[in-house]
């Protein structure tokens, strides 16, 4: 693949990312000056970046989009959704148009068929507001501007200077304004003119409560200082930077680009591959460095205790180092979550149009940060849960108004960090679900009995929800009802490492939790043998060890079970549940592990209890991702492969 | 009472909020011709401003001392006849 596009299509991806966020931003926020600006410049470069390849008529489109977004920098035509909603159908169309441009070097016949349709959105705004606004000169600044930019001395002040119209809605008195004490306060004020909105107001008949001034003002800049007095009433001001006389108008977007390269070099672009090639050289230095462990052990038992100890301060040392270079790739693999949050707002946006649902996304803690491969995995459950929560969560406004909600739904999104956890919450202020409705289904999709079902207490009702198969959709939309439920949201979280919860309240809403380790870190392995194998199992999964007397088991209906401290704990054999042949003798103790399943113990039988390890384990990949009861793998000491055990799957 | 008449001037004193504005229309409506004395206001709210504005009537020594800016005084003093001082 050409060079040239590679990097087009990482640059225009985050172009088109930072412009979709700026326009989602002044559709919130209208008088926000600062999104305004950044759009404008997203949309100007990656102008300039299309302009490198022959890419049809994408190049106009966006200068048309790029002509529009000026206008409104320049005041001349208002930020609202008539503006915002063509402007985004751009963004979008260019976001889908890169991955044919990548592949082909030129865009799509239908991407290209599009174009024509965006003209129309984006040329019917413009004429439209044209005659409105009755646009006459091809200049940026309005006549209203110029005009006061004539008043002003000739000699004046350096620095720039800014025009201000500002007309107070005509009933803002009841709102609390006072504009003229608003003008009054702002700073380095050079010029002001007081007029009466047309017609003027009569003495006869005078409502002294509506205001109908027109203030027109020049203030010393910069425009970031005025903005601030003016954020609460941005539709009824205008702003305007006044070009010094002589002064080329040069346009923000180039006054800014040599700062923001500055700010570029700070960061540079690797190649994630480098960065994994890197953690498994870190890995396979952890192994390396276990090897020690024996060697100290042979130099011990050759009756070299000096050499023994010297090896073992080596594999200390080694030790620190190799942990501290482990964690130091670890955090470069760390990305914020933002990177998957930020795609959200808009698809929630698309589909809560398509639903006729009014609602708000909030989203909170975007700047914790997760490895890599947890931050770009997490988009499809997250994607999934928010939809969910859309299609079945978030109730209809008149449904809302009903139960004395806002019209508006509102789903938070919020990632905190917990000590070496990450957590993410998912919570819709919806109609929250019903254990009564969710045994029903449950019944109906024959996923147990209806008596068996009468008797689960509510808390477990509910957790049927996740059960495969489950979906309490009762007509499948083309939102979350794809054919996923929320079983596949749990295992693929599971595969990260994390847990998935689920609180509601029937009436108020539902409230996911995804609890994710912040990355893929050490682990203490304890390595048991079991037909002649040999097999990791994460520390953290064990409770205790036992050594058990056969006489100790209890055979209870088809299963076994023993009596730790007073509780009945059912044993398993791991050779069963691996299926591989038993070869143990019969007779000696059992060695019993006794493990977590979720609230539960259970005792594993295993043939051997052999060491400990530290180790890196990593996920499995390729064909055995879908392998059940195994997490990962990890390379010993003396090179060997071992295969990590997820218990808890495996029971299950 | 930040507004009070008496038989020379329609008098402002102090901080003159909206509140007063149907006051001071009042003041200005029955005596068209009696002076504004704003010498003693502080603030004055921009309802009060506008009034004066459309009413159009002889103003007196503006504030001594007050929240309001020159430029806003200078805007509304144009607009209105002055008093000879």
């Amino acid at each position: 693949m050409d060079e040239l596009i590679e990097q087009f299509a990482i640059e225009a991806r985050e172009l088109v990312q930072q412009a979709s966020d700026d326009l989602m931003g002044l559709e919130a926020d209208a008088g926000n000056r600062e999104h305004l600006e950044s759009a404008f410049r997203a949309i100007h470069t990656l102008k300039g970046s299309v302009g490198l390849f022959d890419l049809g008529p994408m190049k106009d489109v966006l200068h048309h989009a790029e002509n529009l977004l000026s206008h409104a920098r320049a005041g001349m035509i208002a930020v609202d959704a008539t503006l915002v909603d063509p402007l985004l159908s751009v963004v979008e169309w260019v976001e889908d148009s890169i991955d044919a441009i990548v592949e082909t070097g030129h865009l799509s016949d239908a991407q290209d068929k599009q174009a024509s349709r965006l003209f129309g959105l984006l040329k019917g705004e413009m004429t439209a507001r044209e005659t409105v606004e009755a646009i006459r000169s091809s200049t940026t600044i309005p006549e209203w501007a110029l005009a006061l930019a004539e008043r002003l001395p000739s000699s004046g002040t350096p620095g720039t200077v800014i025009a201000i119209r500002y007309e107070p809605h005509p009933e803002c008195f009841f709102n609390g304004d006072d504009p003229l004490a608003t003008i009054s306060r702002l700073p380095d004020l050079q010029h002001l003119s007081l007029s009466l909105t047309e017609p003027p107001p009569s003495p006869k008949n005078y409502d002294p409560f509506r205001c109908s001034l027109v203030i027109e003002a020049v203030c010393g800049g910069p425009l970031s200082k005025l903005e601030p007095e003016f954020r609460l009433i941005p539709d009824q001001v205008k702003l305007v930077e006044l070009p010094r006389p002589g002064d080329q108008r040069t346009s923000a977007a180039i006054d800014r680009s040599p700062q923001r390269l500055t700010d570029r070099q700070a960061t540079m672009r690797v190649d994630s591959a480098r960065i994994d090639r890197l953690i498994e050289i870190a890995g396979e230095l952890v192994t390396a460095k276990n090897g020690l462990v024996p060697l100290a052990e042979e130099a011990q038992n050759h009756g070299e205790g000096a050499l023994a100890r010297r090896i073992g301060s080596s594999h200390e040392e080694i030790e620190r180092l190799v942990a501290s270079l482990y964690s130091a790739v670890t955090q470069a693999r760390m990305i914020p979550l933002e990177q998957t949050f930020r795609r959200f707002p808009r698809l929630v946006r698309e589909t809560s149009t398509k639903l006729g649902k009014a609602l708000d996304l909030v989203i909170e803690g975007e700047t914790v940060e997760a490895d890599r491969e947890i931050v770009e995995n997490l988009f499809e459950p997250l994607l999934h849960l928010i939809r969910n929560g859309l299609d079945h969560g978030i109730e209809h406004d008149g449904e809302r108004l009903q139960s004395s909600k806002s019209a508006r739904g509102r789903i938070l999104l919020r990632a905190r960090q917990r000590g070496d956890q990450v957590e993410i919450e998912v919570t819709d202020d919806g109609r929250g679900m019903d254990p009564e409705r969710i045994r029903k289904t449950a019944v109906d999709r024959g996923l147990l009995t209806a008596t068996r079902a009468a008797s689960l207490p509510d808390r477990d009702a509910l957790q049927l929800v996740f059960a495969p198969g489950f979906s309490t959709a009762s007509a499948v939309s083309d939102l979350s009802g794809r054919g996923v439920g929320l079983d596949v949201v749990q295992r693929s979280i599971h595969r990260l490492g994390g847990t998935l919860d689920m609180q509601t309240a029937l009436g108020s809403g539902t409230s996911f939790t995804l609890r994710l380790p912040i990355s893929f870190s050490m682990t203490q392995l304890m390595v048991v043998e079991v037909g002649g194998e040999r097999y990791g199992i994460p520390i953290s999964d064990i409770v205790e060890t036992q050594r058990l007397p056969l006489r100790a088991v209890q055979p209870i209906r088809a299963g076994r079970a023993f009596i730790l401290r007073d509780r009945t704990i059912p044993l398993l054999y791991l050779a069963d549940l691996l299926q591989i042949p038993q070869t143990g003798a019969a007779s000696a103790d059992l060695k019993v592990l006794v493990v977590r399943a979720g609230e539960d113990q259970i005792g594993v039988v295993v043939d051997a209890i052999a060491e400990r390890a530290e180790t890196l384990t990593r996920p499995l990949s390729g064909f055995l991702q879908g392998v059940t009861g195994i997490a990962g793998t990890t390379l010993l000491g003396d090179g060997r492969v071992l295969l990590v055990l997820d218990l808890e799957e495996l029971i299950q | 009472m930040t507004i009070s008449v008496d038989d020379k001037a329609i008098r402002l004193e102090g901080q003159c909020g909206v509140e007063e504005v149907e006051t001071l229309v009042d003041y200005m409506d029955r005596h068209p011709d009696l002076h504004i004395d704003l010498s003693a206001a502080t603030t004055i709210h921009t309802s009060l401003l506008q009034a004066l504005m459309v009413f159009r009537p002889t103003l007196m020594s503006p504030p001594v001392s007050s929240l309001i800016s020159d430029s806003v005084l200078r805007e509304i003093y144009a607009c209105c006849r002055q008093s000879g001082q």
